[in-house]
């Protein structure tokens, strides 16, 4: 197939190879990957304070932001993960046959 | 001598130009516009649980062999790569051969999957999906076969006790995480720390992961431009093209605390290369695999690297059950295009065919 490719586009695969195999060997390096973490580190930072900046601003007017509504949002999931493994544990339970045991009044 | 220029030949090239470039035009908005039609086998859910699904596929092709087969399918990536488009499925070709086939997906993990952990998987889904089977299909044993890290969570499984695995097909599936190349080397040394992977939502997002993907070549997709370019024209090439590009940019999230085991467990201790792997508060041995073990990795797997998978052969099972089956092609040899058809399908399914019981007559689906 190869074969019958036309001359544009084997010059386009060999210039791809030429520059492609340069570039694998970057992004397999280790100094790819410790720019990477420290890229990712920085970036981390960066937006750690401006949400900061942002939330007091908001918070001032009594405002939510949206840390808030993520804190909110994790909450959420694990009383939904919670409920979640009780009912499995009902449905499994009903489905062998046996009754979950009622809680004793504490 | 130069060549004459036969008129002809000049107006049939001319035609032949002017009619590809106008298929080119169609073919180039259809492919701007709309999405591939992946996935397309008619199924029935017929069990689930959270985000998990198991899938049984329909088909007019009687079942000719027991017992099903069940494909247990990665956790990182979208299960329509086995289904990829009518005429083009492994899925569908398991099923025009005779066999009974089962999905275990397992869906697209949020912020509720994000403690999900290996156990999760291993204990809890897997058995359940099996004895689901087992009642459907109205069988004592399964065939489980499991892609990539899908290959993983069912060797793990068919070690515990009591299963009821007849065959384990794995199907690029990593055992040597020494070999898994640099993404998983610089996890392993620290430079990458798994919590620096998770998002808020606890798990590890498909951008993310997309990423990871997407920098083993970041080049290639300029070729693969250029060659999609070429083939335009082309219905059926740019029909395959659509759905795997699709694919290959449709990742899904990886829930946060199986992500940590996979890199404390099996990245950085190795644990499957030693045959002893935890799971949850047992310890599994994967010589206690009773089942045939069929290994099946490709040489050209950038992925899941041939050195990577090929330890399972001499790991999981009995060593008289096992066998090895070295294929052409890279990850998705299992899955699309012509080595896949030609070559890899057909010999997984005379591997199960050799281990399966013929059911004479047929039985109708």
């Amino acid at each position: 197939m190869a074969q019958n490719q036309p001359t544009w586009l084997k010059l386009v695969h060999r210039a791809e190879r030429a520059v492609g195999d340069h570039v694998e060997a970057f992004v397999t390096s280790d100094v790819y990957f410790d720019l990477l973490t420290q890229g990712t580190r920085a970036s981390r930072r960066v937006l750690q304070a401006a949400e900061s900046v942002s939330r007091e601003w908001l918070h001032l007017w009594n405002l939510p932001a949206s840390s808030d509504v993520r804190r909110l949002h994790e909450q959420l999931s694990r009383v939904e993960r919670t409920l979640a493994d009780v009912a499995k544990e009902v449905n499994d339970r009903a489905e062998n046959g046996a009754r979950p045991k009622p809680e004793k009044p504490q | 001598m130069t060549p004459v220029l036969n008129p002809a030949s000049v107006i049939s090239r001319i035609n032949r130009d002017v009619e590809r470039s106008l298929l080119r035009a169609r073919n180039g908005v259809r492919y701007a516009t709309t999405k591939a039609n992946v996935g397309a086998t008619p199924r029935d859910v017929v069990w689930r649980r959270d985000r998990a699904e198991l899938w049984r596929y329909r088909s007019a092709t009687p079942i000719r062999y027991r017992p099903p087969v069940v494909i247990v399918h990665s956790l990182v990536s979208r299960s329509y790569i086995l289904d990829l488009r009518p005429g083009s499925s492994a899925v569908e070709f398991l099923l025009g051969q005779g066999h009974d086939v089962y999905m275990l997906d397992w869906g697209v993990a949020d912020e509720r999957d994000a403690d999900n952990t290996l156990a999760t998987y291993v204990d809890e889904y897997l058995p359940r999906a099996v004895a689901a089977v087992e009642r459907e299909s109205e069988v004592d044993e399964v065939t489980l076969a499991g892609y990539c890290l899908g290959g993983t969570f069912a060797s793990l499984y068919a070690a515990g006790p009591g299963t009821s695995v007849r065959n384990l097909i794995l199907m690029a599936s990593p055992v040597d995480y020494s070999a898994m190349g640099a993404m998983v080397a610089a996890v392993r040394e620290g430079r990458l720390q798994p919590d620096e992977l998770v998002d808020e939502s606890g798990n590890v997002p498909a951008d993310a992961l997309y990423s990871g993907f997407f920098m083993l070549a970041p080049t290639k997709q300029v070729a693969q431009y250029a060659t999609l370019l070429e083939n335009l024209w082309n219905d059926e090439f740019v029909e395959g093209y659509q759905a795997m590009s699709q694919w290959s940019r449709d990742h899904v999230p990886f829930p946060g605390a199986a992500m940590r085991e996979v890199v404390d467990e099996l990245v950085r201790r190795n644990a499957l290369m030693t045959g002893r792997v935890r799971v949850g508060t047992r310890t599994v041995d994967l010589g206690d695999v009773r089942s045939n073990v069929l290994n099946a990795f490709a040489e050209k797997d950038n992925v899941v690297p041939p050195e990577a998978a090929e330890p399972a052969t001499s790991i999981i099972g009995r060593p008289e059950r096992r066998a090895e089956l070295r294929l052409r092609g890279g990850h998705v040899t299992f899955a699309t295009g012509r080595v896949a058809f030609n070559h890899t399908l057909p010999a997984l399914s005379d591997w199960i065919v050799a281990h399966s019981t013929e059911l004479d007559p047929p039985k109708e689906r």
